[in-house]
């Protein structure tokens, strides 16, 4: 598969009587966006905001975050299955806003979303605040349930991100990046010599919001499977999390995965990147008995020398981990898993909730439970009401000079397991 | 938990829903669970379908409590 990224650098976000990109500048009506997101009669108001980097702005709780696409080529449209009908993607022209950000804000569950600052130490922990962010802060009609709600937010978010996208249908891409695929036959015949290496996502579908969506389908009842890495590149897999936000992934994450782009970076150099292969990580054991053995399968079946697997979210997906490495292994296929920590506030506990010795090259996305403060902020996007009640935070959270002490948990994409952040251990 | 009280000279069973865990960590006694938001229960069952399956749990969790083992196991 061939896909095109044509990358359009957004400069600036302003509020204007209608909704454009000039010059770099996208310029957002508030009236057209919020008839947008209004579609849903479950959503009763929403308000915008921009937060830009340096600000002192402080977004929570952050639900999801999602770069703006428009798709302009090929097959499928944006977000496959969930926005446009059900199509594969991954092939033809794809346009990114580079730069921004839309982000969905308000309580879903309160104390499971994230936080975003724009300046300051907690800026430095989360990759949203060098975005310009647009965000979108949802109230639910009275009587909805939290999953209604995050439902509802969700795509809420998608159509917003789809609307600004298509502000760009007609530009000329500052920059475009063409990345190509082979089929198994091919791969071998063109790089004969170069290790096969795929990549195991594990995607989070713990339920209860802890969730992923494939082509539109719920993680949590999919077998594991193979996909083009453009598939995922060009928005084939969405979040659907509300959950301590440092190590799950925002659909950002996942049409922007850095294991992606670095193995694309290496294919035909010092690999041959054969594929991705999807997981999940579901409650019960059978299920992830059944998904290892699948997904060691699939790396044997495809002949890999290697696997590279990444983790999303912690505690009892972290055997879904050590499963699928022990069974990859145990197929002569080499691992590198990716994950994050649970080690206590000092660092001194066990790390992961299994272990075994076939995971001898980890790489770690940092302590999450390491304690940061984070000093007041002039503004505040959402509502401070449930930040002492977010995972990761604790009842003496907001102090009297309106700083927070919080564990690192609770900002988003701080201890991300794809290597989206900076933070690792060694 | 589960070596602590077991240090004590008091045998422990560990009911839990992902048993390799429980290996891992060192339990002896080991019953499997439902699922981890659950593991005692089964939402998707009807009252009194849930009440049998609980009190298979616990009949089969003192079985094992009372079963001489030599080594850890996992009473399936």
């Amino acid at each position: 598969m061939r896909l095109e990224m044509g990358h359009i650098y957004i400069k600036d976000i302003q509020f204007a009587d209608s909704s454009k990109i000039e010059n770099g500048v996208l310029y957002v009506s508030r009236e057209e966006a919020a008839a947008v997101a209004l579609e849903d009669e479950k959503i009763k108001n929403v308000v915008f905001d921009i937060a830009k980097p340096g600000e002192s702005v402080r977004i929570t709780p952050v639900k999801d975050v999602i770069e703006p696409r428009v798709k302009v080529s090929g097959r499928g449209g944006v977000f496959p299955g969930v926005l446009a009908k059900v199509d594969t993607v991954g092939s033809g022209t794809t346009y990114a806003l580079k730069g921004m950000a839309v982000v969905t804000a308000g309580k879903i569950v309160g104390f499971q979303e994230g936080i975003i600052d724009m300046s300051g130490p907690g800026a430095d922990y989360t990759p949203f605040s060098k975005t310009l962010n647009l965000v979108m802060v949802c109230e639910p009609q009275e009587g909805l349930e939290p999953h209604e709600y995050e439902a509802a937010v969700r795509f809420a978010g998608f159509r917003v991100a789809a609307y600004v996208g298509e502000l760009a249908r007609e530009l000329t891409p500052d920059e475009t990046k063409v990345y190509e695929t082979c089929t198994i036959k091919e791969g071998l015949e063109k790089y004969p010599d170069l290790p096969r290496v795929a990549y195991v996502q594990m995607l989070q579908s713990q339920g209860l919001l802890h969730d992923t969506y494939v082509y539109g389908v719920d993680a949590k009842k999919i077998l594991p499977t193979i996909l083009s890495p453009t598939e995922t590149m060009d928005g084939a897999i969405v979040s659907g999390n509300c959950v301590s936000a440092c190590d799950k992934n925002p659909t950002y994450v996942h049409q922007n995965n850095p294991v992606v782009e670095d193995l694309f970076a290496q294919h035909g150099k010092t690999l041959n990147f054969v594929c991705q292969i999807i997981t999940n990580e579901n409650v019960y054991l059978a299920d992830k008995m059944r998904s290892s053995d699948w997904t060691a399968k699939l790396c044997a079946m495809l002949d890999l020398d290697g696997a590279i697997v990444s983790q999303e979210g912690f505690g009892n997906p972290d055997t879904d981990l050590i499963m699928n490495c022990k069974k990859i292994e145990a197929e002569g296929v080499k691992t590198v898993i990716i994950t994050d920590e649970y080690a206590g506030r000092d660092g001194k506990s066990q790390s992961l909730a299994d272990a075994d010795e076939a995971a001898d090259a980890v790489i770690t996305g940092g302590n999450a439970n390491e304690v940061v403060i984070l000093p007041k902020m002039d503004k505040v996007i959402g509502t401070l009401d449930y930040v002492n009640k977010i995972a990761g935070a604790s009842e003496d959270t907001l102090r009297a000079d309106g700083s927070l002490e919080v564990e690192l948990q609770v900002i988003t994409g701080a201890t991300n397991e794809t290597g989206f952040n900076k933070l690792s251990a060694r | 938990m589960v070596k602590e009280i077991e240090r004590a000279g008091i045998p422990v069973v560990h009911i839990c829903t992902v048993t390799p865990i429980s290996m891992t960590v060192g339990a002896n006694r080991i019953v499997p669970a439902i699922a981890i938001p659950h593991p005692l229960g089964n939402p998707a069952l009807d009252k009194d379908e849930e009440k049998a399956l609980r009190r298979s749990i616990i009949e089969k969790a003192l079985g094992a409590l009372t079963t001489e083992v030599s080594g850890q196991t996992i009473f399936e």
